[in-house]
């Protein structure tokens, strides 16, 4: 079955906009309407994407086009603006010696994320050095073992031993003198109780620096809901938005960072170690948007 | 008898269609299939008489719910039955993107298999993945099935076709053939899946997808579909998202049943899917 491709018919409204010479209210409607359904395509919160349309609707109207602007861009405008309101310019993870916990649902790619760091801070030139805190899920121990070895980064584990908090508190002491020591913990969801509790366990004995929430870019609706309850459990520092090497867009990260009052601070773009680039505003909404020229045109502006 | 009727028009039920979409929506049912539904629903009921004095909402409703439900009872799949008419070794091959519960679905289902006394054969497929074939074996060992694997790195296609052998050698019930997760996007590695069935000629094709999926669900459905083809689907995690509508994306696209629903992490956590119980829970 042929399903409409949204981003061209996200170009095709604007482009209607192109010949208007002044902005009329219907005109604007109907962009607005199109721009809904591009957010909502794009796993955006559902309430939050009827605000967003409000408000750009009425800035639409209200505000005069500037000088050298076409309607087109007017509008354009008014949306990168309000999306970049939500999104801001990222989470800066400093280069510097600090303790980081990753924490998210299941597969979401904690541990792929958590190898991805160590591999970027060693980059950098810091010595980092991760500890395995998933004792639930078989072969996790392996997993992150296999991967720090490939990084020839160190790697405290304790294969077999149920107790997460206990595996911390001797992991982070062992890998004391590194700079980056990065927890790696198991999935979980906001309604398993026993799993939250233990991470906040494990939170209260680590006081990481930075607790990154690692989010899928596929992940629809529950986004805030979960993002909420993981920030209300521990806090949230920033997120990394993985998997955004296929077609999702993301959405429900921007949720997610909206409910919480976070920001994005990496994007996962492959399975290996390499595929980790920092967050960019720009490029995630036009993503967002299916649309690619957003940049130049705010430079433009 | 002559009843009093009225004829619905658009206006009567543009607002609530809307309401309901937006309900759709938020039950995570991408918006293209949504937008479908809805305009089908809109489709039949304008122009259609009704009692005088009936809950123009409740009619909507109804009408949408029907709809919904036909989109899922299409096609029904009894698995047990499947399993009990195919000649052995019954091999199920699991697809899917990264970390959608593949292989935890895999582990279950050999559970629930061996309850019924069948008996089982797991291929290590997913020789790529870091841990991969750890997390696999301890399952196969914790269940107490027979796993057939080679190393890291190697040919897929070669261990799943050797599970078959074995299990033909010792007249095994079912194959239970794992995957690595892989982007619908990845062209090689779709290549590489498509071998994989060519090679060992699976007799069902499960995509595994996840509850808290959103609209990406469409498009990856579409995509394994397209190059496998796939025989029915898989819906885990529904106990982070008692909604899941990503189930109906699904079904909707593929035109496929969805046989399973995974409901937590443990073994016992899977359930036939039951058509009903589901449309209930995006209503309720
Ligand atoms: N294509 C792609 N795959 C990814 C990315 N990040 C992680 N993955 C894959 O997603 C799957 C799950 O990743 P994990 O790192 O095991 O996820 P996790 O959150 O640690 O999972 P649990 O520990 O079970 O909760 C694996 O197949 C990874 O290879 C990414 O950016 N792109
Ligand atoms: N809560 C919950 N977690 C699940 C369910 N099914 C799987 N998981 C968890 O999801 C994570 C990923 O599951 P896997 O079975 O490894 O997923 P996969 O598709 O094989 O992943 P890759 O092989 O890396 O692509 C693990 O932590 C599982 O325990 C489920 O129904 N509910
Ligand atoms: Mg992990
Ligand atoms: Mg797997």
């Amino acid at each position: 079955m042929v399903m409409d491709k949204l981003s061209n018919s996200l170009q095709d409204a604007l482009k209607k906009l192109v010949g208007a010479g002044r902005i009329d209210e219907r005109t604007v409607n109907d962009v607005v309407k199109d721009i809904q359904r591009a957010l909502l395509q794009s796993d955006v919160n559902v309430k939050m994407v009827m605000q967003l349309s409000k408000s750009i609707k009425e800035r639409a109207l209200d505000e005069d086009v500037p000088q050298g602007m076409n309607p087109r861009e007017h509008v354009i405008r008014i949306v990168y603006e309000e999306l970049m309101k939500i999104v801001g310019e990222g989470t800066d993870i400093p280069l510097k010696p600090q303790k980081i916990m990753m924490i998210g649902l299941q597969g979401s790619g904690k541990t792929t994320t958590t190898a991805k760091l160590a591999r970027y801070f060693q980059r950098k030139g810091l010595k980092p050095a991760v500890v395995c805190a998933d004792t639930f899920r078989p072969g996790a121990y392996q997993q992150l073992k296999t991967l720090c070895e490939s990084l020839s980064v160190p790697f405290y584990g304790e294969e077999g031993n149920p107790d997460a908090v206990g595996i911390v508190e001797r992991g982070l002491a062992e890998i004391d003198k590194y700079d980056v020591k990065i927890i790696d913990t198991a999935g979980r969801h906001s309604l398993e109780n026993d799993l939250i509790d233990e991470m906040e366990r494990i939170h209260a004995i680590s006081s990481p620096d930075y607790k990154l929430l690692v989010l899928d870019a596929g992940i629809g609706q529950q986004a805030s809901e979960q993002a909420k309850a993981f920030n209300d459990s521990v806090g949230i520092s920033g997120v990394v938005i993985s998997k955004l090497d296929g077609t999702a867009k993301g959405g429900g990260a921007m949720s997610a960072v909206a409910a919480t009052d976070s920001s994005i601070a990496f994007i996962g773009v492959g399975e290996t170690p390499e595929d980790l680039e920092k967050f960019e505003a720009d490029r995630f909404i036009s993503r967002l948007l299916g649309m690619g020229d957003l940049r130049s045109l705010m430079e433009k502006a | 008898v002559f009843e009093r009727e009225f004829i619905l028009d658009e206006a009567d039920v543009e607002d609530i269609l809307w309401e309901l979409e937006m309900s759709l929506l938020e039950s995570d049912i991408a918006i293209s299939v949504s937008e479908k539904i809805v305009n089908d629903v809109k489709q039949e009921l304008v122009g259609s008489r009704k009692k005088i004095g009936s809950n123009t909402s409740k009619i909507v409703e109804d009408a949408l719910k029907k709809s919904i439900n036909d989109v899922m009872s299409a096609n029904v799949f009894d698995f047990d039955e499947f399993i009990d008419s195919h000649e052995k070794p019954v091999n199920i091959v699991f697809v899917g993107i990264n970390g959608t519960g593949k292989t935890t679905s895999i582990a279950k289902i050999a559970h629930r298999l061996k309850a019924m006394n069948k008996s089982v054969v797991i291929a290590a497929g997913d020789t790529f993945r870091a841990g991969a074939i750890d997390q696999i074996a301890v399952h196969a060992e914790r269940i107490g099935v027979k796993l057939i694997k080679h190393q890291e790195g190697g040919d897929p296609a070669a261990v799943v076709y050797d599970a078959v052998q074995y299990a033909k050698a010792h007249d095994s019930d079912v194959v239970l053939s794992d995957t690595a997760g892989r982007m619908h996007t990845n062209v090689n590695l779709m290549a590489q899946l498509q071998k994989i069935c060519r090679v060992s000629a699976p007799d069902l094709v499960l995509f595994v997808d996840e509850a808290v999926a959103g609209n990406d669900a469409v498009e990856r459905a579409e995509q394994f579909n397209e190059a496998v083809p796939v025989d029915g689907s898989i819906l885990t995690k529904t106990d982070a998202d008692s909604k899941g509508g990503a189930a109906i994306s699904i079904a909707y696209i593929t035109g496929k049943p969805i046989v399973f629903l995974g409901l937590g992490q443990e073994y016992e956590d899977l359930k036939k899917f039951d058509p009903q119980w589901f449309v209930d829970q995006i209503f309720s």
